[in-house]
């Protein structure tokens, strides 16, 4: 599964770098617009340890965000598979609020919270927020009726047990909700560094920018593939442990 | 028990026709009664109609002695994050737990009874279902199709075993196979389209039981009385 993704990022990854040195050398750019080979090499080994760091942090509050939303989506569906009237309202709103993009509302959050964690936090949280709420109202609102109904029909439901249900029932769809907004939550994460923040790899790309060291940024990219794949493993790997525990025989 | 329905008239929402129309029916006391009738003509509307499911009909359903009606369907599944025996004791009230290995063993399940209800054939798949309702208290169970895909002897073997061990209880088998309905069932109410009057003809059927030989002519008389009136 991992060498999988790594493959599969490294493919896409060296075809990007490799169509950036067609364009160099197609088009006689210099090394100040595209750097040479060698000079992304030795930007890399310099830069590749603070970077790591910065990647490091990055994914760590990637992966805070990715958490909380994970538990709000959660609680918020349970609440919307009440009333069909809830479930409609939450999931219209949600609709709504996520067709903003998230770099329009991000200064305010930046304006009200700071450069600091929180904001990160928020944001990464809020761009794959909507997503797994969507899908998550989607399954804890569908009755799976030829388990449900005997359960209903003795007196034995209980909420608890409705969720249980529904979840055991789509734990496949849930674990593949969960591992693609795990990028979204990496996604908003360096947007928001991007954007004000003073740490993460988001910031240190703004500064290449400022900079105009593409070599740096590719350098940063590459560190982001390795990192984002890595966490998909792990979740993938949980989500499949996970299948595996609770459809053994 | 005495189950009476009166005068009922039933039509889906946006539906273009009704299902029923001023539909009689009346069953009394304990056994195996059937509802029998070919598909679409409402065995199933007219089942959760006695269980409340469906509401907003007109007439009305008259209970006299029944509690508590169960619905049971082929296409109900177990939860599959344990198997079928721990879910037996898990939902088996005390009282109904003493039955558990008794039925168990009478549906052929004690080879499959430790694997999960997806592991299953779907004829063990059924009679694990149908297991589970009968630990239940009840008054009425209405079994839809409930023995699908389980063959013939075992089916027979079932039926005849829950009708000794629940002698006090009424059950309300729907099938189409009318040789099973006439042998095993006490009364056979055989639904018919609303275009026909009246819309549900009583049958008697031979309610067969252990111990007893059916007579063949019998039988088939009745059997014939069901396709007629069908």
């Amino acid at each position: 599964m991992l060498h999988r993704r790594i493959y599969q990022f490294f493919i896409i990854y060296f075809l990007g770098v490799g169509l950036l040195l067609a364009l160099k050398y197609g088009l006689s750019l210099s090394d100040y617009v595209i750097p040479s080979p060698g000079e992304i090499w030795r930007t890399g080994r310099t830069y590749a340890g603070p970077y790591l760091l910065a990647v490091l942090n990055t994914l760590a509050v990637a992966v805070l965000g990715h958490i909380v939303s994970i538990c709000l989506a959660t609680m918020v569906a349970i609440l919307g598979r009440l009333t069909a009237w809830v479930g409609s309202f939450i999931r219209t709103a949600a609709f709504n609020i996520q067709a903003y993009p998230i770099v329009a509302v991000a200064p305010i959050i930046f304006i009200l919270l700071g450069d600091g964690l929180a904001s990160r936090l928020l944001i990464a949280a809020m761009i794959c927020y909507f997503p797994l709420l969507l899908s998550f109202i989607g399954v804890f609102s569908e009755p799976v009726r030829e388990i449900e109904h005997f359960f209903e029909s003795t007196g034995r439901m209980t909420w608890r047990l409705q969720v249980k249900i529904r979840a055991f029932e789509n734990i496949q769809k849930l674990t593949t909700v969960i591992v693609g907004s795990a990028t979204m939550a990496m996604v908003g994460t360096i947007v928001a560094e991007f954007i004000a923040a003073t740490a993460g790899i988001g910031y240190s790309i703004r500064i290449a920018l400022y900079q105009s060291d593409l070599a740096k940024i590719l350098v940063a990219l590459f560190l982001i593939g390795i990192g984002t794949s890595l966490y998909l493993v792990s979740l993938e790997w949980i989500g499949n442990a996970l299948q595996a525990r609770l459809k053994r025989t | 028990m005495q189950l009476e329905g009166r005068h009922i008239s039933f039509r889906y929402p946006n539906a273009s026709g009704e299902v029923f129309s001023d539909l009689h029916f009346r069953i009394a006391g304990a056994g195996f009664h059937a509802l029998f009738g070919p598909s679409g003509v409402g065995k199933t509307t007219l089942a959760k109609m006695l269980t409340g499911a469906i509401r907003g009909f007109e007439g009305e359903i008259v209970e006299n002695g029944v509690r508590r009606v169960l619905y049971t369907y082929n296409l109900e599944r177990l939860p599959g994050w344990s198997n079928v025996r721990a879910h037996f004791e898990e939902i088996a009230p005390s009282a109904g737990r003493s039955r558990m290995d008794e039925l168990i063993e009478t549906f052929g399940m004690e080879a499959s009874i430790t694997a999960r209800f997806h592991r299953l054939s779907l004829g063990q798949q059924n009679r694990a279902n149908l297991i589970r309702y009968l630990l239940q208290d009840f008054e009425l169970l209405i079994m839809d199709e409930s023995l699908a895909n389980v063959d013939e002897l075992t089916r027979e073997k079932i039926i005849l075993k829950v009708k000794a061990m629940f002698p006090d209880r009424s059950f309300l088998y729907i099938s189409h196979n009318v040789a099973e309905v006439a042998k095993f069932c006490s009364q056979v109410l055989v639904l018919r389209s609303p275009a026909k009057a009246p819309q549900v003809v009583s049958v008697q059927g031979r309610d067969h039981r252990e111990g007893a030989a059916p007579d063949p002519g019998m039988l088939e008389r009745a059997m014939l009385e069901i396709v007629h009136a069908a």
